[in-house]
């Protein structure tokens, strides 16, 4: 690994000031993304930049929600109170994460943007568009994990980050701090798909940004579902995963004025990790969902629904049939209908 | 002490152009450098060394090595056994041919046999490749004294690592001494200094310092050995009553760059007439080495699978059926009686026809398989020393892979002496100490043990005579139990070990001993069996239950026998489901060599394990290595196969193929 | 074991410098087994000189290709 300064700020202004160098500065939460890629040469930073010391508090909001600093542990978002009860799928995804040790060292910044896991960008050998160069080797070679959704390229990876994914469907905003001040951009908005201009990141930060807040509105009158598929039990990568936010006619859900509506969704959100480049949220599916009553084959609509976008590439057109389960039985658990 | 890092071809296929090692020797820290190969050489796989560089530290070592410019011109390789097979295409080797003619046999008639057969089953099976994956990592500590080596390696033979460093560096074997205190897992892959031990050696020669090298996780799955990939177009009958009538078998697989890769088959089961013909294929990969029970749980898979889908032509039950075709019972077959046995304890009964009906997604079922080992040991001896102050040492030139052998020496010396095991010291692991063999092919157990037995009883009759003149008796008059020497049927009439020691004076009991037949034997059986859940929405399976039933001869001592039928179950459990050593088809590069996408079960993917030893003290020490890994994987297999009604013929068990499977069963099968 | 025993090594046919498992564990040949199936082999062999499955001459070390005619043959 290439020798580098360590910046170590005690606030946020500091930190972005930290991240102006001639060099390439990079910043570091738990670290578990940023020293292996170090360690195995795909980055070689000379400025080290700490954002541990930041905010790593969850906070409540005037208007119902939470704000949730960028260096708060995710083994601390999987058991803080008021995430367990307002956004049940944050805690379901949080929980899920890698292994404990993975949890109580990472980081929701590092989480959120922790690079692509695909296997061509994590050797050396293979010279990708994420790393400068001219192919995605993935196309012709071992896909087996790659995206079965938003495949039109250059890059075929999927996001890595679980916390991504009900962030977005619960339509969090993350707080961004740069040279110029701050913004506030919808997690939606903050995940790009590739383009050959801007292949090298996976979202909108610049050089100099740093992500300080995730901020999740009031949950509203919603019924929550979380579903991964995985392989090994832990230790391992989602092969797909979804959480649903759906919004229900009636009182919290429960049965309307006429005891008919009350069971019936508004509107809902789909959002389907490890299959895209981003978050990939369902569009067919959130409209399948609206207007109908949440049952059993309500969740079996939706998970039609989900796929019916999807373009696998030559090795993995398998994860589409786990997709589909995932979003059905995200969906029924909203319904707290018992899941396997 | 410095550090040392090799540099490797990052191409499956190439010649070296240049190595210019000059912008590493000027790098911070470093203290030397090697060129292994030279300019023209060929390079046969990713890994393959071609230079080394020593430095201060561990982080130096590694950066400087990246400063070693080594050129080359990439060659066409071969990254898979289909493109290996092709008569026109790319070549492995400038010089030699893609295959070669494995074994042939032939027994009976094997059209009679195809005649008799009411039922014929013709598919394809395989299994992948897999790697050791030795959680201590290959590698070495090397210290010069003048043209004196010790090495520190991390090795399954002391004795074979000080052959190997003796004549690969051209010193004389007695100015070598290995040392390998405890390791952490060999499983076949660790008999010889190999590259790297013979490069630290080097680096610290030109050093003048102690060198230590150990390779990365990377460097262990290119480049210390895995198991050879499988293949086989099995043709098989059997008759209307269930008997097995004919196999006709054509066998392929590939040990790497120009290594073999046989395997037994059919396994076991007694097919009267049969033809089994076998090539190897070669292709750009990192060679193979003996893994756990080498061949084995290739061939076991491949008759296994074949087998139920057999059981199935003539509606017999899996275990009936094996009964009917296995070996007869014998003290070294005992398959038979585990089918039986095992079927009882692990409520075979409860299980449905092949496809579970019950409705859901999740589906469960059981699956049987057998499989047998040799585990012969000989020709290890020791050394026993009992001093006036009763202390004990028992010296072997053994190790210690992660087994227990360094337990089971004291326990035999320990009972043999009737005293503690905390009374005897073990000395193993160091070639200072008396011949032993390398700890492989499960005969450690069956060498060792014995040696120590003859060596501690030569001791003790030495004892014997000392202390006899005292207690007015003759020696052969004399037992030792329980931390006394006394008078057999008098046990009174006696003295405590520590002062019966006391007469031995000022030159201690000191006496050799070796391996004696009679005490260990050959030839152990086993037979498992399992219980998965299968997810057919997600072709993800779950293991809920593994029973080994599994005999060693004697059992020296239970909780290490069984650490190794627990050990083998869990990594037949990985071959199973989740190892895989995968290639580029494009690059010929590995595209997983770590331990995130290199899939190793977890605590929490390892279901309940009994382990069911057979005690069989009239045969004396077998060995229990390997056996225990070798049908865990078929009895999987078959279990997801009864679960799901969908036949999968290659491992691992991916969801992707669960899927498969489950939909071209549904599609009207494969049949 | 087969694998520990097949590869017989003949003194003055091959290299006294061809190494396997077999000759490294002290094994007893399974006299039986020839009993449960056909004999084959899986062994791994390396060159004691340059410690790995490439001999001094780049070219491969199996017992097939490691006799007389080989420059590096040594009996
Ligand atoms: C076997 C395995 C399984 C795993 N399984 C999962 C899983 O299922 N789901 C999942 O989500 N993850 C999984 N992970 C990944 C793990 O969760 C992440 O590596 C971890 O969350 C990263 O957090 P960190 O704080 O250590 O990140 P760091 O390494 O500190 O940072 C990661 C990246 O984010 C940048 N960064 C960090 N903080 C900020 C900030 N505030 N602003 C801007 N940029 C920032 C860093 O520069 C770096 O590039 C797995 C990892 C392994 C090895
Ligand atoms: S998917 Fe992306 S990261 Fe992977 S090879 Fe293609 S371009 Fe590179």
């Amino acid at each position: 690994m290439k020798a580098f300064a360590y910046v170590n700020p005690t606030s946020e202004k500091e930190a972005v000031a930290a991240l102006k160098t001639d060099g390439i500065a990079m910043v570091i939460g738990g670290g578990q993304d940023l020293l292996s890629r170090m360690k195995d040469y795909i980055d070689s930073p000379d400025r080290v930049v700490n954002v541990k010391g930041l905010d790593a508090t969850v906070t409540a909001t005037s208007d119902g929600g939470v704000k949730i600093g960028s260096a708060v542990k995710i083994v601390d978002l999987a058991e803080h109170a008021a995430v367990m009860s307002l956004y049940p799928s944050v805690a379901a995804a949080a929980i899920e994460v890698g292994t404990p040790q993975i949890r109580n060292q990472g980081t929701v910044g590092g989480n959120i943007n922790q690079r692509p896991r695909c296997w061509y960008f994590r050797n050396e050998e293979f010279v990708c568009y994420k790393k400068g160069g001219s192919r995605c080797f993935a196309v012709n070679g071992e896909n087996q994990y790659h995206a079965i959704f938003g495949n039109d390229g250059p890059s075929h990876i999927v996001h890595p980050s679980s916390l991504a994914v009900p962030f977005v469907a619960y339509g969090a905003k993350f707080r961004v701090l740069g040279p110029n001040g701050e913004r506030e951009i919808a997690a939606a908005d903050y995940f790009t798909m590739p383009t050959l201009a801007n292949v090298l990141k996976e979202n909108v930060l610049d050089d100099e940004d740093i992500l300080t807040h995730v901020i999740l509105p009031a949950p509203g009158n919603v019924k929550h579902g979380h579903y991964e598929v995985r392989y090994k039990q832990s230790h391992d990568w989602p092969l797909a995963f979804t959480t649903v936010v759906l919004v229900m006619n009636g009182v919290n859900g429960t049965s309307g004025a006429n005891g008919t509506s009350g069971s019936t969704i508004r509107s809902a959100r789909v959002v389907l990790g490890a299959v895209a480049p981003v978050p990939w949220r369902s569009r067919p599916a959130e409209d399948a969902l609206a207007g109908k009553a949440l049952n059993e084959a309500t969740a079996a609509l939706a998970g039609e629904a989900a796929i019916s976008e999807a373009k696998p590439m030559s090795g993995n057109a398998y994860k589409i049939q786990i997709a589909k389960t995932a979003v059905k039985r995200a969906v029924m658990r909203a319904a707290g209908i018992k899941t396997v | 002490m410095i550090y040392g890092k090799i540099v490797r071809s990052p191409y499956p296929h190439a010649k070296v152009v240049s190595i210019d090692l000059s912008a590493a020797e000027k790098a911070p820290g470093v203290k030397a450098t090697l060129a292994y190969m030279k300019a023209g050489d060929e390079v046969h796989y990713q890994g393959d060394p071609v230079a080394a560089v020593a430095a201060d530290t561990e982080e130096r070592a590694r950066d400087a090595a990246r400063l070693i410019r080594v050129r080359y011109e990439a060659l066409p390789q071969v990254s898979s056994e289909a493109q290996g097979m092709q008569l026109i295409g790319p070549r492995w080797s400038t010089t030699q041919p893609n295959t070669r003619a494995g074994q042939r046999a032939e027994t009976g008639d094997l059209d009679a046999g195809f005649k008799q057969a009411a039922h014929i089953v013709e598919q394809t099976y395989s299994t992948h490749i897999i790697t050791h994956v030795c959680l201590e990592t290959h590698g070495a500590v090397c210290e010069w004294d003048g043209d004196k080596l010790t090495a520190w390696v991390s090795t399954q033979g002391v004795h074979q690592c000080a052959q190997g460093y003796a004549q690969a560096l051209g010193i004389p074997q007695t100015n070598v001494r290995v040392i390998t205190q405890y390791m952490g897992g060999g499983f076949g892959s660790k008999f010889a200094p190999d590259s790297q031990g013979i490069i630290c050696a080097k680096l610290a020669k030109a050093a003048g310092v102690p060198v230590k090298l150990m390779l990365d996780r990377k460097e262990e799955h290119l480049d210390t050995g895995n198991r050879p990939s499988a293949f086989a177009k099995i043709k098989a009958g059997v008759s209307s009553d269930g008997k097995l009538t004919a196999f006709d078998g054509t066998s392929w697989g590939t040990g790497g760059a120009g290594a073999s890769s046989g395997f037994p088959l059919p396994y076991l089961y007694q097919f009267p007439n049969r033809k089994r013909v076998h090539t190897d294929v070669y292709i750009n990969a990192g060679q193979q080495r003996a893994m756990r029970a080498p061949g084995h749980p290739q061939g076991c898979f491949l008759t296994e699978i074949l087998m139920d889908e057999l059981a199935d032509r003539v509606k017999m039950d899996p275990v009936e059926f094996r009964i009917k075709n296995a070996p007869p019972l014998a003290p070294n077959a005992q398959w038979v009686k585990y089918f039986a046995e095992g079927a009882k304890r692990f409520g075979w009964d409860k299980r449905h026809a092949t496809g579970d009906p019950t409705p859901g997604p999740i589906k469960t079922g059981m699956g049987v398989s057998a499989h047998l080992w040799g585990g012969a040991g000989r020709g290890s001896t020791a050394h026993v020393d009992i001093m006036s102050d009763g202390s004990v040492v028992v010296k072997c030139g053994t190790q210690d892979l992660g087994t227990g052998t360094r337990t089971l020496v004291a326990i035999v010396a320990a009972e043999t002496f009737g005293l503690p095991v905390s009374g005897v010291k073990p000395e193993i692991g160091d070639t200072l100490y008396p011949f032993s063999g390398g700890s492989g092919g499960s005969t450690t157990a069956a060498s060792v043990t014995p040696a120590i037995r003859v060596t501690s009883l030569n001791a003790l009759d030495a004892l014997f005579a000392k202390v006899a003149p005292t207690l007015g008796v003759t020696p052969d008059q004399l037992a030792a139990e329980g931390g006394r020497i006394f008078v057999k049927g008098n046990s009174s009439k006696g003295l405590s070990w520590k002062d019966a020691c006391k007469l031995i004076g000022t030159e201690p009991i000191s006496v050799d001993g070796k391996w004696e037949d009679g005490l260990s034997s050959s030839g152990t059986s086993g037979v498992q069996f399992a219980e998965v859940e299968v997810d057919i929405e997600t072709g993800i399976v779950r293991i809920k239950r593994i029973l080994a039933m599994q005999d060693c001869g004697l059992i020296v001592d239970k909780l290490t026998a069984e650490s190794q039928a627990y050990g083998g179950v869990v990594a037949a459990i990985n071959f199973a489901l989740f190892e895989d050593r995968i290639l580029d088809r494009v690059t010929g590069q590995m595209v997983n060599p770590n331990m995130e996408w290199y899939l190793l079960a977890g605590m929490s993917d390892i279901p309940k394990i009994d382990i069911v030893l057979n005690n069989m003290p009239e045969r004396g020490v077998i060995g229990i290595g390997e056996p225990p890994t070798v049908s865990t994987a078929s009895a999987i297999a078959n279990a997801v196969r009864n679960a799901t009604g969908a036949t999968i013929r290659s491992l691992p068990l991916h969801p992707h193929k669960v899927l498969a499977a489950i939909e071209q069963e549904r599609a009207g099968g494969t049949n | 074991m087969e694998h520990l025993t097949s590869p017989k090594l003949t003194p003055g046919v091959h290299c006294l410098s061809l190494r396997h498992k077999g000759m490294y564990v002290t094994s007893m040949p399974y006299p039986e087994e020839s009993q449960f199936y056909d004999s084959y082999d899986a062994t791994a062999y390396w060159c004691v000189e340059t410690q790995r499955g490439f001999g001094p001459d780049g070219a491969s070390v199996r017992p097939d290709c490691c006799t007389g005619e080989r420059d590096c043959c040594k009996h």
